[in-house]
Formats: C-alpha cells, structure tokens, sequence
C-alpha cells in the first residue's frame, strides 16, 4: 500500500522518558510475539464470520457491506493452507507453495532493481535541484502536482507504452516492470532528498565556506549526512511504490512468472479454487513485509549514529 | 511560615542499574514569602531537577519538600504554584487568551470569570491587543509573556521557573527581566528562578543560589543587596558588579575539580 | 514541530525573487514538455495509438466530456465514500488503541502487514468476497488504505506530545481524562487532518487502480484500460486527464479543509 507518512519530521517531539535499553528489547520481543496471536485472532474471526455470515453477502443500513461467506468467496483458514501442499494444477505440477515462491522471488528481484534505480534518481534530481535554483523552480511545481495526480492512474498510459516497446523485449519484459516501479519510488525520494539537503543549518554551511570548501565537499560532508533522517521515511515509501509499480505492471504486461500476474490469473480461477487466490496474497504479502524489513535495516543503518528519536 | 522548605533532599537516578546518577545530594533551602531566589550552576549541577522536586514533577529520593507547610504533592494538587518553562508550552491551537485560561478551566472557573481574569492578565504583561492572535503569529518573547501570564493566572503565591527567557535573545531578555520585577511588585509573588546566566541571577533575585555537580549540591548563597527598585540603570550599577563578581568566585569555587561551567542541558 | 518556530522563511540564499522568476521556469519547462511531445509526434510521424499529440488528447476530452465526467464521478464517489469511512474507522480504532494497550498491541502486527501487502492484490480478494456488480470491494479497499494512514497519524497525534506542554499539565495535576482532554485530543485532531490530506490523493489512486481487477466498467481505471487495449490512445489519455482532475480536487479540498481546520499546521509546499 504506497502510504506517503508525513516526512517524519514530526518525531523531533517525542513522549518525555524513552525507554531503557533493556525495556525496550524486552518490548520489541513482546512485539514480535503478537504477530502469531494477532494472526490467530483475525483466522478465528475469518471463521467465526463463515459461520454467522450470510451466504450471500448482506446489507447494513442498505449498504450491501456484509460478504459473502460461503466457501467459494471465503474459504476456510486450513484450507488455504494446505492447498499450500498440493500441485498447482494437474496432478504432475509443482506444489502451489513453491511456485508462489517462486514468483514472489521473481518479482522481489524486479522491485530491488526498481527500487535502486527510484533511489538514484530521485536522489540525482534532488541534488540538481539543490545546486541549480532554476531546476528547482521548473520541477517543484509538477512535483507537487505529481503528488496529487493518480500516478498508479498514469502508470497503465506508460505501461502500455512500454507494452508496446517490450513486444521487441521478449523475456525481458520485466526491465518495463521495474521500469515502472522507479517511476513510482522516485518521486518521494526527490521530495524526501530535497528536504533533506536543505536541512543544512545556515551556520553549517557558512562554517564549509570558511573552510573555503567546494561544493561537493559541502554535499558530501554536511548535506547528504544531513539529508538521512529525511530519507529515510521517503524510502520507506519509495520501496512500497516499487512493489506497487512492479504488480501493477505485472498485471498489465502479463509476466507471467511474477506474483502480480499470478494473483490477477488465480483470482480468475477463484470461483473454482478460491484458496488458491490466497495462497498468491500470501505470496504478495511476504514479497511487501521482505522489501520493507530490507529498507527498515538500510534506515537502521543510515541513522545508527543519530540519538533514538525517529 | 516560609513559602518553600527543602530539608535533607536527595534524588538518585536509575537507582540500582549502571547509570545510576546522584542528581542531588543532601539538599537544604528555605525560600521565604515574597522572596526571589535564583538557582545557578553548571549543567548537570541539578537545579532543574531541585525545581522539579519543588513542583513534585518528581519525587525526591530521600527528604521533605514543603510548600507554605504543606508537602509539596498536597500543594500540587490545591494549585499553589505557576510555572514557567524554557519553551513556552503554549497550545498551538488555542488562542493566547485561551491558552491563559487553560489552568483557570482546570480549576474549574466559569466563563465569565475566566474571562476577566486572562484579559487582566494580558494587560498585566502588555498583550492586551493580542487576545485573539494565535502563538505562532507572536514572538518568541511575546510567547514567553503569554507563557508568563498562563502561570500567574491562578494567581498562585509561587512561581517557578525554569530558564524561561534562556532562548530570548539578549536585549528581549533584558527587556523581559525588567518586565518581571515589575509584574513580582505588583503581584507579591515569590519567585524561585533557575538560570545559567550570572547578571540575569544578580538582576533579579534577593539571594542566588550556587549549585555544583557529581553530585548536586549547595556550594554557596549569595545576597544581593541591590533594594527592590531596580531600573535598567541597576545594570550599570557598580554594586551590580560587585555581586556578579561575586557569583562568579562562588561558581569558581564549587568548579574546583569539576566540569567547566557549560549550558544546562537537563 | 517546535512550537517556538514561527518563521517559515525559505531558508535558501535565492536570486530575484520577482513574480516573472517564479513563473517563468515552470511554464518553460511546461511550454518545452507539450511542445517537444506535439513536435516529436509530428516530426516521427508516430502513430495515434502509439502516442498521441496532446492536441489530440485535448479534442478528444472536449468531444467527450460528458462521458470523461461520468466516469470521474463514478470513481470520485468512490474514493470519496472510502475516504470518508476509513477515515472514521482509522480515528476510532486509533482512539480505542490509545485506551486499551491490550487492543493496541494486537493491532499492530495487523496494520504492519495490511501496510506491507501491495493494495492491488487486495482488491482482487474483495471483488471475490463482495460481489463484482457493486463497487462495495473497491470501496472497502479504499476504506482499508485510508484507515491504516489516518490511523498511523491520530496513533502518533495521541501518543507525541510537546515535553513542556506535559509537565505543564502536570504542575496542574491534571487528572489523565483532563490531560486527554485538553492536550492528547487537540493534537490528535490536528493530526488527523493531516492524515486526510495524505490519504486523500491515495485514496483517488486506490479507487481507481481497484478498477483494473475486473467489476462494473462505468468508473476511470476500466475506461482507461479498455479504451488503451481497443488502441484508442488519445480517448484513454483523455480519461487519465479526468483522473488527474479528480485528483487535483481531493488534493486542494483536503488541503483547504486541514488549512481551515487546523491553522496551527499551516505548512509551506514550494519550500
């Protein structure tokens, strides 16, 4: 889900005793433990609706919000699991587990690739426009626009387009994937990067100039290492954009070894075999929870050395 | 009855674990009623936390802190004391005039009264024109003004505070500290006052209270003779300099050995 | 954000700072972009479906405006209905996490992975569950993306709070529904609007890429899709323009609704 969370600088006013070393280890720890409970309570509620749930979805105050709960729209909690176990199709096929693994590997890659890439660019755009006022004053509109715009809604115009080139791509369709994916982790990246660079205090860079240091020196020693705590909540989103961009496309150019186009192709055979649908989101589900736990560590990373505000 | 009575104050942080710190070690002092006493010292020396025990935001490890012979955390409960902090801790979403009503509310004054009483407040810090303006559309000494009147606005027979002109700029802050004079004669109150600026202690207090670190502790108090009608003109006072002088071979004393006088960094 | 912060200055060392300096680059580069693009069209001869001129696009907008309309309102209702209630779905249960620790913490693990799944596999598991004649699944999908942002920023608005403006309380001996009262709910409320105006945009994003996953044809996604595959480009392009419209509205209506509600988090964009 690209979710843009407020740059994070708010974090600066943080509740008045953090807490001790020991405490919050032991918090963290508690922390993960609630992931298998809270996962156990929504299986239970998921079959606890199945059972009191009308078979053909229902109505509250006229709005046809309750679903359908029968088997064929929600199937049972073990029965998504265990179609995990058995082959995909025919009775030679691999077993659905590692054919959504593998898909969701597939596209892992393609969303990395995507991601780097959003990230270089986004970071050489904030950079040009930190140094020339005038990218500055051309772009920073279409930027905010940009932020308004549906861009997922532009996404099938070049997806189409590069639709058209990837017939020439063959199997390398997925370079149109990843492609998309930059396009998508870019943007917060510049906004991210552009506020970052100009974090600088103007005392810090009057103190460079009194070192008579060139322009890059003062980029590489003081805004860049300024610019991290700003980055770091723009590549949060920046790495969700990527995943995003890479289903959509997915999708759209039908690769068909990634977990997009598997979901999209399940969810047709769902009226049929409706637990394979989920075994394709679980796919799509741990392919999001690795690329942001892989940008958590790169965050972690980038900011070890500042005090435990963010 | 004095308005304050510290006796045989100690506060340990961490008590038991490897970081642990003795903030405050075997702290006396009475401050009397109509009183301004200004505790000063290096960082770490503990005078925001000596403050914080008299406000019972915290509790002292060992000791009594009474308030007009009450124990503090009964004075903090019937409201016996205004404070003040270095950040204004205005609510950015209240006006100034509400934002000086807000301990009024919590007293549970009505409408009207509450009224009446933050525009008197206003007046008294001479924001009366600003009622209705919203604390980021002020400065940061207007602010401090406002953070001022909230404090007094219950009319307590204490007030406390905690560096509260230490962001102002130099000449605000001079401007505010003579305000403060001004606003104590006319109110009566007494004034515990923690500062890290020597002329600032000597401006405005009866007596200054030194302070060292590792650990917190009582080095030395200070009179200052200066009588209560202090002008600007006090400042070039050659009296004014003898204290500060004097403040100064105070803090010099309570160094020895220790860190170097530095910005309290609580 | 300190509340002592009173200037928003730009803060960068700028040129002439006239009216012309500020304008003039952006329609340069835009002059430039839909020049270049009309010029290019022309000078390769590339063909209408591959990539059409932006005159084009312009005439077919015009031709059609009443079907581009239909189809915006569609999915703006969309987006606005999932607003609306993720909205108050994200507050309350935000509220609710706040009271009861217990709840807040199996809620957690939950909001982490509805945030980490790609939104566009969920659709496709709502338009199974509902059915795919209603919008009711793209709906709710937009109701769950908006929750988890207003959610994440009522959570904080409860939880962070000004040191100095705790103490205060304190030094009142504020009881903590005093405290809630009078410090915890105002700042949440602030940050509430600004979870609506960052989920705004992305719930118009939502509600249309939900539509790529099947169901009714009449909103923006399916008619953006459809008319790309029948190699109607410029018609397609025409419903991107109304999409982006659609945007464009819920961008400035949030965010003259959080100016308006919450002035204290006035902030500067072009900084």
């Amino acid at each position: 889900m690209t979710v843009v969370l407020g740059a994070g600088v708010d974090e600066s006013v943080i509740s008045v005793l953090p807490a001790r070393g020991a405490q919050r280890k032991r918090r963290r720890g508690l922390r993960v433990l609630m992931f298998p409970i809270t996962f156990a309570i929504v299986a239970a509620l998921w079959e606890g609706y199945k059972v009191v749930g009308p078979q053909n979805g229902g109505k509250i105050l006229g709005w046809k919000l309750l679903p359908r709960a029968g088997s064929r729209e929600m199937p049972h909690v073990w029965d998504m699991v265990s179609r995990l176990t058995r082959p995909e199709n025919g009775p030679n096929s691999q077993t659905i587990g590692i054919v959504v693994a593998k898909a969701a590997f597939y596209s892992f890659r393609v969303a990395l690739l995507a991601f780097v890439l959003g990230v270089v660019i986004g970071m050489v755009l904030a950079i040009l426009m930190t140094r020339f006022k005038f990218f500055e004053r051309a772009l920073m509109p279409y930027l905010v626009i940009s932020q308004t715009v549906p861009i997922v809604g532009i996404a099938p115009v070049l997806v189409f387009i590069l639709a058209a080139w990837s017939r020439n791509l063959g199997d390398q369709k997925w370079i149109a994937a990843s492609l998309l994916g930059a396009f998508l982790a870019f943007f917060p990246i510049t906004i991210g990067g552009l506020r970052g660079l100009k974090s600088a205090s103007p005392e810090s860079i009057e103190l460079m100039d009194s070192y008579a240091a060139s322009w890059w020196m003062t980029l590489v020693k003081l805004r860049l290492p300024s610019a991290a705590p700003y980055l770091a909540p723009a590549m949060r989103v920046a790495g969700a954009a990527a995943v995003v961009g890479v289903v959509v496309s997915e999708i759209s150019v039908k690769i068909n070894q990634g977990i997009g186009e598997l979901v999209a192709l399940y969810g047709q055979q769902a009226t049929n075999d409706p637990a394979k649908l989920f075994t394709a989101v679980f796919g799509a589900a741990i392919l999001g929870l690795v690329m942001s736990a892989l940008v958590a560590s790169m965050e972690k990373l980038m900011l070890r050395s500042r005090p435990v505000t963010a | 009855m004095s308005a304050v009575e510290v006796a045989q104050v100690s506060k340990v942080f961490n008590l038991g674990t490897a970081d642990q710190v003795d903030a405050l070690v075997d702290i006396d002092l009475t401050v009397e009623q109509g009183e301004f006493v200004s505790l000063i010292g290096p960082s770490g020396c503990g005078k925001s936390t000596l403050l914080r025990l008299i406000a019972d935001l915290i509790e002292p490890t060992s000791g009594t802190v009474l308030m007009n012979a009450k124990p503090a955390h009964q004075a903090r409960l019937d409201q016996d004391y205004g404070m003040a902090f270095q950040q204004s801790g205005l609510f950015e979403w209240r006006n100034v005039q509400k934002n000086i009503e807000l301990p009024l509310e919590l007293k549970g004054w009505d409408k009207p009264t509450r009224r009446a009483r933050s525009l008197e407040m206003l007046e008294l810090v001479k924001l009366g024109q600003f009622a209705k303006h919203m604390p980021w559309q002020l400065s940061g000494g207007m602010q401090q003004r406002v953070a001022i009147a909230r404090s007094l606005a219950a009319n307590p027979p204490l007030l406390l505070m905690d560096e509260p002109f230490g962001a102002l700029d130099e000449m605000t802050r001079e401007h505010m500290q003579t305000e403060l004079l001004r606003i104590r004669k006319e109110t009566g109150t007494t004034i515990i006052f923690v500062t890290h600026s020597i002329p600032e202690a000597v401006y405005l207090s009866d007596r200054v209270v030194v302070m060292s670190p590792r650990p917190g502790r009582i080095t030395a108090v200070v009179d200052v003779v200066l009588g209560s009608d202090r002008t600007e003109d006090t400042r070039e006072d050659e009296q004014f300099y003898d204290r500060i002088t004097e403040v100064r071979e105070a803090l010099r004393g309570a160094e020895m050995g220790s860190a170097p006088l530095g910005i309290e960094d609580r | 954000m300190s509340v002592s912060r009173r200037r928003v200055g730009s803060g960068t060392r700028s040129g002439g700072d006239g009216v012309v300096a500020k304008v003039l680059p952006p329609v340069i580069v835009g002059a430039l972009f839909f020049g270049g693009w009309e010029a290019f069209v022309d000078w390769q001869h590339v063909r209408e479906f591959i990539l059409p001129k932006p005159s084009e696009i312009w005439k077919q907008l015009f031709d059609n405006f009443g079907l581009v309309r239909s189809a915006s309102v569609v999915t703006g209702t969309n987006a606005l209905v999932g607003l609306i209630l993720g909205t108050i779905l994200g507050a309350l249960l935000a509220a609710t996490a706040n009271r009861y620790r217990a709840f807040g913490e199996l809620l957690n693990p939950l909001t982490i992975t509805i945030a980490a799944i790609p939104a566009v596999v969920i659709v496709s598991v709502l338009n199974n569950m509902y059915s795919v004649t209603t919008q009711t699944g793209r709906r709710v999908m937009v109701t769950l993306a908006v929750f988890f942002i207003v959610f994440v920023q009522v959570a904080r608005g409860l939880r962070q709070n000004h040191p100095t403006q705790l103490e205060l309380m304190r030094s009142y001996a504020a009881s903590p529904r005093e405290i809630l009262r009078k410090v915890r709910i105002p700042n949440a409320v602030g940050y509430l609007f600004t979870g609506i105006r960052t989920a705004a945009p992305i719930a118009v994003i939502i509600a249309l890429v939900s539509e790529y996953f099947g169901g009714t044809q009449d909103g923006l996604g399916q008619r953006i899709a459809s008319n790309f595959s029948l190699s109607k480009t410029a018609f397609a392009f025409a419903y991107v323009v109304g999409g982006s419209i659609v945007g464009l509205l819920f961008f400035a209506g949030s965010n003259l609704l959080e100016y308006v509600a919450v002035p204290w988090r006035r902030r500067r964009y072009s900084r």
